[in-house]
């Protein structure tokens, strides 16, 4: 049970610091920001571990996980899970979920003619679809997967080995044709 | 040897939750729809899950110490839900991933406005629409489309994350 106590405060410790790090310390790389604040966490929650007693001073035995090391390993997944799977995942919806901006775009106005027309050109609060995949562009040049070289979009040797690894999965899948 | 309970409890939960994933696969590979199979078999999963945990912990102490063994189930299979997830819808849907697919099918290269031609055009548009009008997030009506009550609790929800995290506009 220490290992859910510990990794739940963690978690709100990180979103309070998340919170206030996006309000006053902006900057591009926000995914990267937030990484480093959950290595900050993790290190946080590591010491408290071991700082505490195994009962935290009032958890009864039946709620105490055995061996002290699964305890700990626990800990370590459900705070990475709530950050990976949880936090980071609340970012990128909330920046770039595709789907998810259409119904915030559409909420937002007050116009009756919400058409597939109107979002082409309305998208993300206005600035319409070619802004959106801009961005999607400029997300593949920043990671290096793809290359820029004149007016053409090239993939890096990087870029050509996730292809291949998605292009296997989505195969294995059928959600490719069969070659 | 007696495997420690908690661990026993892990191994159980690890065991249903790779049932769930194969029977997920199965069920993209015979074209099922996505989100209605992945919500079904993960509740079937995890049903099974909690009745081998809840035998397991009566098999060992007649279950005296049944809430610890549940709760931790619980917890670590919606963490590897969660963490699962995103990774699948990431393969599924994500344009970033259509875009290399592409670039792949094509030889490598392509010329930039060829993409904006292929992905900022309104057949993707239309494409999601249809996707959240079937979900029930969005209603379709002779002057056009309108918000559903879940689909505007949904986009209040992350209209206010947003205004929280000063994202500004995304997409």
């Amino acid at each position: 049970m220490k290992a859910i106590i510990l990794a739940t405060a963690t978690t709100i410790v990180l979103l309070v610091v998340v919170t206030i790090a996006f309000r006053f310390h902006q900057t591009a790389q926000r995914a990267r920001q937030m990484t480093l604040i959950y290595l900050g966490c993790i290190i946080l929650s590591a010491l408290t571990w071991f700082a505490t007693s195994v009962d935290l001073g009032f958890l009864p035995g039946s709620l105490l996980i055995q061996p002290n090391w699964l305890d700990f390993s626990l800990m370590l997944f459900f705070f990475t899970a709530a950050f990976f799977g949880g936090a980071l995942q609340l970012y990128n919806l909330a920046d770039r979920g595709f789907s998810l901006h259409i119904l915030i775009d559409v909420e937002g106005t007050d116009s009756h003619a919400v058409d597939a027309d109107w979002l082409v050109a309305n998208y993300g609060g206005g600035k319409g679809l070619t802004w959106m995949y801009g961005k999607r562009i400029e997300g593949l040049l920043e990671t290096k997967l793809v290359d820029r070289k004149a007016e053409t979009i090239e993939l890096t040797s990087k870029g050509e080995r996730t292809a291949d690894l998605l292009l296997a999965v989505r195969r294995f899948l059928r959600l490719e044709p069969q070659s | 040897m007696t495997l420690d309970p908690i661990l026993a409890t892990l191994i159980v939960v690890a065991v249903w939750f790779l049932v769930f994933v194969y029977l997920h696969i199965v069920g993209l590979r015979s074209r099922q729809d996505n989100a209605q199979w992945l919500v079904r078999s993960y509740a079937a999963c995890s049903a099974a899950m909690l009745v081998s945990v809840v035998a397991l912990s009566m098999w060992h102490d007649s279950g005296q110490t049944l809430l610890l063994p549940i709760l931790i189930a619980v917890l670590t299979s919606a963490c590897l839900f969660v963490l699962y997830v995103p990774a699948v819808y990431t393969i599924l849907t994500s344009l970033s991933v259509a875009t290399l697919i592409l670039l792949r099918r094509t030889g490598g290269r392509m010329p930039e406005t060829s993409l904006y031609d292929r992905f900022a055009t309104r057949g993707i548009i239309q494409q999601r629409l249809c996707v959240l009008v079937g979900a029930g997030y969005l209603a379709e009506d002779a002057c056009g489309l309108s918000l559903t009550s879940r689909g505007r609790a949904f986009a209040r929800a992350f209209a206010f994350i947003q205004r929280v995290w000063c994202l500004g506009p995304g997409g």
